[in-house]
């Protein structure tokens, strides 16, 4: 198990910048997702950690080594990909031998360590068949098998679950997490879906246009986002962004104002407010119209337009909206961002 | 491919110096034709490279020998060979978008057997072909003297066409097959004629399968030899070369300042249509 | 279409098959009902046991087309392996130098290699060989028979062939995801080893593909080699195939009934390989029907 050190990574593809002076930490044993919409260049960064690209600028280090300009062999560590990658012409048996046949491994051995890892994963029946054989989900642990049976420092993972469907999924993950705690393997995953993130990591960096903007734990990034976009792009229902007008412990957001508490009482000037659906109570506080109800059987999420703006709250199933209802929204937990660099004051 | 960045330079060499051993006898070959038509003497022994236009100057002119008078139109061969390969190249063109449409989009009785047809035609020895092909050239080859030779022209137009119908019919079927259906639909819906949809969705669309057939049926028309010496009355630049080989009178750098300049169009496509050289070939392949 | 193919391949095979069963000679129309029956295939079979000239032909097809058809099909995989490890750029400028032979005027491309294998000092292979000073005299390689003979015609046509399977194959490979090939690279793979255990095994069928298309073209090709042998660079009877035989007594003056026989056993062999490829590769599963009623 190793400690990954990143330190101002730098990708060019040609005039593109993938990445730009990343830097981050994960600690031996943790599970690290990284977080972000396609093209964010979240997987470019999981395959300099693999060592499948170089980077243009900045060094890896694994533990206190430097892997940079190491190939992937010599890194030790194990990848599943997205589509899994398993060698259609080869059965499963053959597929999670591969590796340990390239190391020259011997043949005791080799059985010893396929039957060790093939019951973990519960494929143990499964050695005779060939890929196009096996359903999505077997198919992934073939893959996360053969990642695993050649005992690498690292686990890199990329979308591993994104062509699974979306309840084998959230059935998967739990699994995996579990796998990889029992192991005390130190693992990157990489996902565009952040539920997935909140769900499997013990901590999340969010990239977003190559440049990383916050790790933390799930809840620190639910909870305190650094970046507007962090706010906006976690949680289902995202966070809510309102204009508006901070001065002397009062946020005027259109007519209507509302308090703001204490850690923010010295901003001033224009802030963009951000809070969760979660975290609204209907009753005093900003003015709006019921734009549309969604019913979620325990509770529904209604939308409300705020001086034109969208807002989404999450209340109760039980009360009643009607369109063009006049309500006025109180958030219990808000976050300020500056309204030019959108990063939370 | 994009292979792994980190790995080491060494294989990547390892395998360009093998392609390049191996590609060495083939520059070498090459380009020593083309020193040479520059040279005073052949320069395929590797040695006495005398840097000349002469042999330029004489090809142009026509003069086939240092001395004596023997005298060919250079340019009259070029043409004739040109016309031939834009003849093939129109006809296969023309041909094989038709029948290529055709058999991506319409559901005829036969269908399948014409495909399978072509197929097997393709598989099949020109050779016999050639026989029966000279038979009824034969038979119906005019007696007028200036009729004959422009009906040479046409037929040998013709057969070398035929040649590369069937290939040329399944790359352009391929590109059909790559346009969505939707679009067509989309157009007769509209209300557009079949023939309307053709001309002003599908014909852009396939514009380059069909520069790719063109560009090929040319080659095939430019570079031929057999079809040309057998039916065409007048020369190209194939029979010119073929016929002057050997030839007491005729001066070896000449003929190697022909055979460049026969080449010329093949190194103009290198540069310009590389991608559809490429692609071209593996698309009508794969079928 | 369908009048072209009619035209240029229906009945030109009809009237030779029919021809070969007649005693034609130099295209004279009046021999063109006189039927003998299987006698030129009789003729044949003789002048395959009595006439070495004829056997010599037979002998050099068969040499040819087996040495060619390995030179075209591992040459071609070799090089779409050996470029698909290399950078795109790279290896799309390899590929396009391999296609130049396919790609060059015929008549070019026989004049550079008869120079090039020139039986006297002005041909390059001598002067390369006299210059490091392992001959000492010009060797006419076409006329050593049988091998130099065959050498040479198999170098020249092997060249040719090897941008088929090139392509066949470059397309096939860059159709295999690439993670399959980054995967066995995560895992220390070398670009031999990925090769052989994933690549060639996933080119099982274009291999199979090549093999076979390439085998027809060869049995029907004569194009090269009959620039090779009318300017004599290489011997007559060990650089002729039956193809090129076909062709010689067809338009150079010859046995045209026999070579007619001949071109009828070619296109028989030729039109059964190309129904076994259709076979092979599963002919329904290119056939894919036209949609809606159009």
């Amino acid at each position: 198990m190793v400690r990954i050190r990143l330190e101002n990574i730098t990708k060019e593809f040609g005039d593109f910048k993938a990445l730009d002076g990343i830097d981050l930490e994960i600690e031996e044993g943790e599970f690290m997702a990284l977080l972000g919409p396609s093209g964010s260049g979240k997987s470019t960064l999981l395959y300099i950690i693999a060592g499948i690209y170089k980077p243009t600028k900045g060094r890896i280090y694994f533990d206190d080594g430097d892997v940079t300009d190491l190939p992937p062999k010599d890194r030790n560590v194990g990848l599943v990909f997205q589509n899994w990658a398993l060698y259609p012409h080869m059965s499963v048996f053959e597929n999670i031998t591969f590796p340990l046949e390239l190391r020259k491994v011997a043949k005791g051995e080799i059985r010893r360590k396929v039957a060790e890892v093939t019951e973990m994963l519960k494929i143990e029946n499964l050695l005779d068949r060939y890929p196009w054989q096996l359903s999505g989900g077997q198919q992934q642990r073939v893959a996360i098998a053969r990642a695993l049976v050649k005992e690498p420092d690292v686990l890199l993972l990329d979308e591993p679950l994104s062509n699974l469907d979306a309840l084998l999924r959230i059935e998967v993950r739990a699994e995996l997490k579990r796998l990889q705690k029992k192991l005390g393997i130190t693992a990157v995953y990489v996902t565009h879906d952040q539920a997935e993130a909140l769900a499997m990591a013990d901590r999340i960096a969010v990239i977003k246009d190559g440049r990383l903007l916050q790790v933390g734990t799930p809840e620190e990034i639910y909870e305190r986002p650094r970046h507007k976009f962090v706010g906006g792009f976690i949680g289902n229902p995202p966070m809510n962004f309102l204009n508006g007008f901070a001065d002397r412990g009062i946020l005027r957001i259109g007519k209507s104002t509302i308090p703001l508490p204490k850690e923010y009482e010295s901003v001033r000037g224009e802030v963009i407010v951000g809070f969760r659906p979660h975290d609204v109570e209907i009753g005093e506080g900003i003015e709006g119209e019921v734009y549309s109800v969604e019913h979620l059987g325990r509770e529904q999420i209604v939308t409300v337009s705020v001086e034109g703006e969208m807002v989404k709250v999450i209340v109760p199933g039980d009360r009643r909206f009607e369109f063009g209802d006049k309500v006025r929204l109180k958030p219990k937990k808000i976050v300020l961002f500056d309204k030019k660099t959108e990063t939370a004051i | 491919m994009r292979d792994i960045e980190t790995k080491s330079r060494k294989s990547e060499l390892l395998i360009i110096l093998t392609i390049v051993i191996a590609s060495v006898p083939m520059i070498l070959a090459f380009s020593l034709l083309v020193l040479s038509s520059f040279s005073e003497e052949m320069v395929t022994n590797l040695k006495s490279f005398r840097p000349t236009l002469e042999n330029w100057i004489n090809l142009f002119q026509g003069k086939m020998a240092i001395t004596g008078s023997i005298r060919v139109n250079i340019f009259e061969i070029t043409l004739n060979t040109l016309i031939v390969a834009l003849g093939v190249a129109g006809l296969v063109t023309i041909v094989s978008t038709l029948a290529g449409y055709a058999l991506s989009r319409m559901d005829f009785r036969g269908r399948k057997h014409v495909m399978i047809a072509l197929l097997v035609l393709h598989a099949f020895p020109g050779v016999a072909l050639i026989v029966g092909v000279y038979l009824l050239y034969k038979l119906t080859l005019p007696q007028d003297p200036d009729l004959m030779r422009f009906y040479s022209f046409f037929y040998v137009i013709l057969a070398r066409g035929a040649l590369e119908i069937p290939m040329s019919v399944w790359l352009m079927k391929g590109f059909f097959d790559a346009i969505p259906w939707e679009f067509e639909w989309s157009g007769i819906i509209d209300g557009a004629s079949r023939i309307t949809v053709w001309r002003k969705i599908m014909l852009p669309l396939v514009k380059p399968g069909i520069l790719a057939v063109a560009l090929f049926a040319f080659i095939a028309g430019w570079q031929d030899i057999i079809y040309v010496r057998t039916f065409l009355i007048d020369q190209t630049l194939a029979t010119f070369i073929e016929s002057n080989i050997e030839s007491e009178f005729s001066h070896m750098p000449l003929i190697a300042a022909a055979g460049t300049l026969y080449l010329l169009p093949t190194i103009v496509f290198f540069l310009i249509a590389q991608r559809i050289l490429l692609q071209g070939y593996s698309g009508g392949l794969k079928g | 279409m369908l009048v072209m193919v009619l035209i240029f391949y229906l009945i030109p095979l009809v009237m030779t098959v029919y021809l070969s069963f007649t005693s034609m000679k130099n295209w004279n129309v009046k021999y063109l009902f006189d039927l003998v029956g299987f006698y030129n295939y009789h003729r044949l079979f003789y002048m395959f046991q009595h006439d070495p000239s004829f056997k010599a032909i037979v002998l050099t097809t068969i040499v040819f087309i087996l040495i060619t058809l390995v030179v075209n099909v591992f040459g071609g995989l070799g090089l779409a392996l050996g470029t698909f490890f290399l950078s795109d750029i790279v290896g799309s400028k390899f590929r396009l130098l391999w296609l130049l032979p396919r790609i060059a005027p015929i008549a070019v491309y026989s004049l550079v290699w008869y120079y090039f294998f020139h039986e006297t000092s002005i041909g390059t292979l001598n002067s390369i060989l006299m210059e490091l000073g392992i001959i000492h005299q010009p060797i006419p390689w076409g006329q050593i028979i049988p091998w130099g003979a065959w050498s040479v015609i198999i170098f020249v046509n092997g060249l040719v062939g090897v941008s088929f399977g090139m392509i066949v194959f470059t397309s096939a490979l860059n159709q295999i995801p690439k993670e399959l090939v980054i995967a066995a690279r995560v895992d220390g793979a070398s670009a031999w080893t990925i090769s052989k255990r994933i690549l060639i095994p996933l080119l099982k069928w274009h291999l199979l593909y090549v093999l076979t298309w390439q085998f027809l073209s060869l049995l029907t090709t004569y194009c090269h080699l009959f620039l090779l042998v009318e300017w004599n660079l290489v011997n007559r009877d060990y650089g002729t195939t039956l193809a090129l035989y076909v062709y010689n007594t067809a338009f150079l003056g010859g046995e045209l009934d026999q070579g007619l026989a001949a071109a009828v056993i070619l296109s028989v062999i030729g039109v059964s390989g190309g129904f076994l490829t259709l076979k092979l590769l599963g002919f329904e599963k290119m056939m894919k029907r036209p949609r809606g009623d159009v």
